[in-house]
């Protein structure tokens, strides 16, 4: 097709090499400090930036090597898995009457559940802020964080698992019922190992989006920090090398994570097949 | 025998008033139906006439406006469809495509808490009723349309239910599996002994495996019936045009025995002890083709418009005087006149036997025409 273009007008090769180069410089932008931080976590230059003086993971020893760092990672696995357990219920769970029910307006009612994905962090920290302080009188705890990060998370998991439950064909659940399940075991044995891939690909995007949550975590976490607050705290006072080894670190977990709420489902699926057929 | 046995036993399914209303629209006006242990029913009507509500109904996947349903005389209209000892071989097949043939064909056991010993095997019994044997550890999706189909059967029959609900279970295959699984299920039907109710829009289908069936059209049954007396005696036109072929005279019968008249006052052969308007059914098989020299007192004379050879046999059109649509004849080459002198535009005389004649009351035309 572009070529044939190429026929007709001389100028679009050229108009396409400018458009693609302009691609790969917008690429460049998104991926190279990425890559810079990276590449200083392993620079011996104690400054942690260039110029570039010397293989080394020695920071990487400090990062673990340092209390503060175990704590606050200690802080935001504990965030994090309670966020995960309590969004991937909660998401699940509205997902059903979402796509299933007869409600009226249900594309209010979809908007109305999703919508702590759009509206500002900052909003959803301060308003929360106001409110269990002031209305519930709560102290700020990791608690308090928790509910506060799951507001954001649990629309995700809603998305993903209502997208799945849109594609449920219901005749299944149909035959089921005929076959003598109740609605227990129906959901049991037939809807939720059909929806699992969803539901775990939900569980790990919460998981990877309270991981590095920062501004609901700032208002709401009170006296501890999360890995994001530690870091932040360091950088005021400059850029050091143990905070970018502590970023790759995270930047690793999260590709990880995010990589394998992606693979994960189709590989348990071929895996199955495999053995079914072996 | 059977007979008798058919008398002790309390029927299958028993259908009284039962009426299914969508806000406005009646999908089903009250129906009154029953069925007998061991019988192969077929539901058979155009879409939309209430074959599958009917289904559906049994099976207990709605709720009936009105009226009540037994199931071996446990009444059962308010039971969800776990508790009701029918069983459904969906038209989509609903096959669970995360569980393995051997675990579908197990699941109503399994939820029926059968210990495993027992359970494992009725499940190897289920599929080799159905020739699968060695598909157990299959997923559904490595199957082919026919053998899904087969595990569907096999999946509902596996708990002994006291009637197997059959939703157009063949709609999705291509012809020639269609006819070689038809032949497959009487079989089973006949293994089994279950009773089988069997909703289909395929007339021939329906011909073919059913022991009795109901035709019908617009939320009503219009007839019940073996194959044969459906097909030999229809009670309304709509009957009469969906099952087969058939040739439609507006006649006047009248006081003289074994025959009526048509409008032009025209005698044509038919039994009937009534008087009045009626329309005449007659089959395209049951049409006498002769010359018109050769033929009886009472017969139509006519010309050939159309001839149409199809192999087994050769369907000729005739244009009758007075009568507004050409009368189809099948002939399949032992008649009077050969196959082959049915050219277009010759004269014939057409007639038939007053037993093959059949008529239909005046107001189950009309019905139709609104």
């Amino acid at each position: 097709m572009p070529r044939e273009l190429e026929v007709v007008s001389p100028r679009a090769g050229l108009m396409r090499f400018a458009l693609s180069s302009w691609a790969a410089l917008v690429y460049l932008f998104l991926f190279v400090p990425i890559g810079l931080l990276v590449a200083f976590s392993f620079n011996s230059n104690k400054y942690g930036t260039f110029p570039f003086t010397g293989w080394t993971t020695k920071w990487y020893g400090q990062v673990f090597g340092d209390y503060q760092i175990k704590d606050a990672l200690t802080t935001t696995l504990r965030v994090a898995l309670f966020v995960t357990i309590i969004s991937t219920i909660v998401g699940t769970a509205a997902a059903f009457p979402l796509v299933r029910s007869k409600l009226r307006f249900r594309s209010a009612v979809r908007v109305g559940m999703t919508l702590p994905i759009m509206i500002p962090g900052l909003l959803i920290g301060v308003s929360l802020l106001v409110f269990l302080t002031n209305v519930f009188h709560l102290q700020l705890s990791v608690w308090t964080a928790i509910v506060g990060q799951s507001v954001y998370t649990t629309p995700f998991v809603l998305l993903i698992v209502a997208a799945r439950l849109q594609g449920f064909d219901q005749s299944l659940e149909r035959a089921a019922s005929d076959l003598g399940a109740n609605t227990f075991n129906r959901l049991r044995y037939v809807v939720l190992p059909l929806i699992a891939p969803a539901v775990f690909a939900g569980a790990l995007f919460a998981f990877t989006l309270s991981l590095d949550e920062f501004i609901i975590t700032l208002f709401l976490i009170g006296g501890s920090n999360t890995l994001p607050l530690y870091i932040y705290t360091q950088v005021k006072f400059g850029i050091t090398p143990e905070v970018n080894a502590l970023a790759t670190l995270l930047l690793g977990a999260s590709v990880l994570l995010i990589a394998l709420a992606f693979l994960l489902p189709t590989a348990v699926r071929r895996a199955r097949l495999a053995l079914r057929t072996r | 025998m059977s007979a008798h046995a058919a008398a002790a036993q309390p029927a299958a399914i028993t259908l009284r008033g039962v009426t299914k209303r969508y806000g406005g629209h009646v999908a089903l006006k009250p129906i009154e139906l029953e069925i007998a242990e061991g019988e192969f029913f077929c539901l058979l009507g155009p879409s939309g006439c209430g074959k599958t509500t009917t289904l559906n109904l049994i099976g207990g996947f709605i709720a009936p406006t009105a009226g009540e349903i037994f199931i071996r005389d446990e009444r059962v209209d308010r039971l969800p469809p776990h508790r009701r000892s029918v069983n459904t071989v969906f038209q989509s097949y609903a096959l669970f495509p995360h569980m393995t043939v051997r675990d579908n064909v197990g699941f109503g056991l399994k939820m029926a808490r059968i210990p495993s010993s027992e359970s494992a095997g009725r499940i190897e019994e289920a599929l080799g009723l159905v020739g699968l044997e060695t598909f157990g550890e299959r997923l559904p999706t490595q199957l082919s349309g026919g053998q899904q189909q087969r595990v569907a059967v096999a999946r509902a029959l596996v708990n002994r239910p006291a009637v197997l609900l059959l939703d157009e279970p063949l709609g999705a295959l291509d012809l020639k599996l269609r006819k070689r699984l038809q032949v497959e299920l009487t079989q089973i039907h006949r293994d089994v002994g279950t009773t089988f109710v069997y909703v289909t829009h395929d007339q021939e289908e329906a011909m073919s495996m059913s022991t009795r069936m109901a035709v019908l059209n617009d939320g009503r049954i219009e007839q019940i019936g073996t194959p044969s007396e459906i097909y030999y005696k229809p009670n309304s036109r709509f009957v009469a045009d969906f099952i087969g072929e058939s040739n439609f005279l507006e006649v006047e019968t009248g006081s003289q025995s074994g025959v009526v008249r048509l409008a032009d006052g025209r005698g044509v052969p038919c039994n009937s002890s009534a008087t009045g308007r009626a329309t005449l059914m007659v089959r395209p098989e049951a049409i006498h083709v002769s010359d018109p020299h050769d033929a009886p007192e009472s017969s139509l004379k006519g010309k050939i418009v159309q001839t149409s050879f199809l192999g087994s046999q050769t369907r000729i059109a005739v244009s009758c005087d007075g009568v507004s649509l050409p009368l189809t004849a099948s002939q399949f080459g032992r008649e009077r006149l050969a196959a082959r002198e049915l050219t277009p535009d010759r004269e014939v005389s057409l007639w038939w036997d007053a037993d093959d004649a059949v008529l239909l009351a005046k107001e189950s035309m009309e019905e139709e025409v609104e």
